[in-house]
């Protein structure tokens, strides 16, 4: 019997109906259906380990959506994302450049969302400073690389995510092959001096660009398409940034992240990007928001 | 003829008093505006009026919404 089959079978076997607070009922994977199914699967392809593999667990998820069953940990995605959007975030590459206060809340939301390829990169070691915004940043993980706390907390997080982490800087050349093959480029970078190259970088990879700064309680996040222009052709690459002065507290980054986040899962969906030649402004001192057209 | 000013980040210490209906001279441009206001122009990175990004010699109409804006790159 082909193994999609047998697959197939064990997902029909181990969903459950469920009814949503709503009252709709839907058919649900619960979570350890997902991972015993992956275990299986494991031990077919010859893998031994007692812990799925990540393969394996995205294979069960995905067959189980296209089966029209929600795999459990991303039931209260829906309807946010539809059956063919999940899958499409499944089969999605997104490549990050800083797991900084940006990059650690956009990474931890578009892992536990379901995207299913990250690659994200970071020269940087944490130091106590970044102790106030950035998620991956602990007294475990102090003086560690952003990199590998990003690893770990994928893994815990979601080991279905198929998650590559650069523990370097990347210089336009290293950005150039960094962004191939991926869907999607974010730009989670600190500072204004490597905005532009990634900004060239997306647009010669064909791809979109969603940005992000924050300095005090204000910031702003956009999209930008091949060929446009971005905030980083505004603010130039050597100016002095306003958060050197006022700082980076955590409300505004993670208002910043989850924006960004927001806009990088309507993209991957297959949705119009919702901030094209645009800039989303806000401030959290006044609570006021802007769409600036560029 | 008065306009709305909004100043972010670095920018909010040369908000003025009257920031919700600031009067405005005929024929003044946003850059203008912003001069009179005290901004250094190495510091003012972005203008928007009625939220379109524009240069600084656009010129203000009444009720205007004016956003200034500095470099801000943090992460």
């Amino acid at each position: 019997m082909p193994l999609s089959l047998t697959l197939n079978e064990g997902i029909r076997a181990l969903a459950r109906v469920d009814t949503r607070p709503d009252g709709c009922q839907c058919q649900v994977l619960p979570y350890f259906a997902v991972l015993d199914l992956a275990r299986g699967l494991g031990r077919n392809q010859g893998h031994s380990k007692a812990q799925p593999h990540s393969k394996a667990m995205a294979s069960v998820e995905l067959s189980a959506l296209e089966l029209g069953i929600i795999p459990e940990r991303y039931q209260r995605n829906s309807t946010a994302y539809s059956f063919a959007e999940q899958i499409r975030l499944l089969q999605s590459r997104v490549a990050m450049v800083g797991l900084g206060g940006l990059g650690g809340h956009v990474l931890e939301i578009l892992a536990r969302t379901g995207v299913g390829h990250i690659c994200a990169a970071d020269g940087d070691e944490f130091q106590p400073s970044n102790l106030n915004r950035q998620l991956l940043c602990t007294r475990r993980s102090l003086s560690g690389y952003k990199a590998a706390a990003a690893a770990a907390r994928v893994q815990l997080v979601n080991p279905a995510v198929d998650f590559e982490p650069v523990a370097a800087y990347l210089d336009e050349e290293l950005m150039e092959r960094f962004l191939k093959g991926a869907n999607l480029a974010v730009d989670a970078l600190g500072g204004l001096k490597d905005r532009p190259a990634l900004l060239r970088q997306a647009a010669r990879a064909g791809i979109p660009l969603v940005t992000a700064a924050v300095a005090g309680q204000a910031g702003y996040v956009a999209t930008v398409l091949p060929g446009a222009i971005g905030p980083s052709d505004i603010f130039g690459a050597d100016s002095e940034t306003a958060e050197n002065t006022l700082g980076t507290p955590a409300p505004a980054v993670v208002m910043a992240a989850a924006l960004m986040s927001a806009e990088v899962l309507n993209i991957l969906c297959g949705r119009e990007p919702r901030l094209t030649g645009a800039m989303l402004v806000f401030d959290l001192e006044g609570m006021s928001f802007e769409r600036v057209s560029l | 003829m008065h306009v709305s000013i909004k100043c972010f980040a670095t920018l909010s210490r040369f908000t003025p008093p009257e920031a919700e209906a600031f009067a405005i001279a005929p024929g003044e441009t946003a850059g203008g505006l912003a001069q009179r206001l005290g901004i250094p122009m190495a510091e003012l990175k972005l203008i928007f009026i009625n939220g379109a990004h524009v240069e600084p010699d656009a010129p203000l109409a009444d009720g205007d919404r004016v956003g200034l804006f500095p470099a801000v790159g943090g992460g």
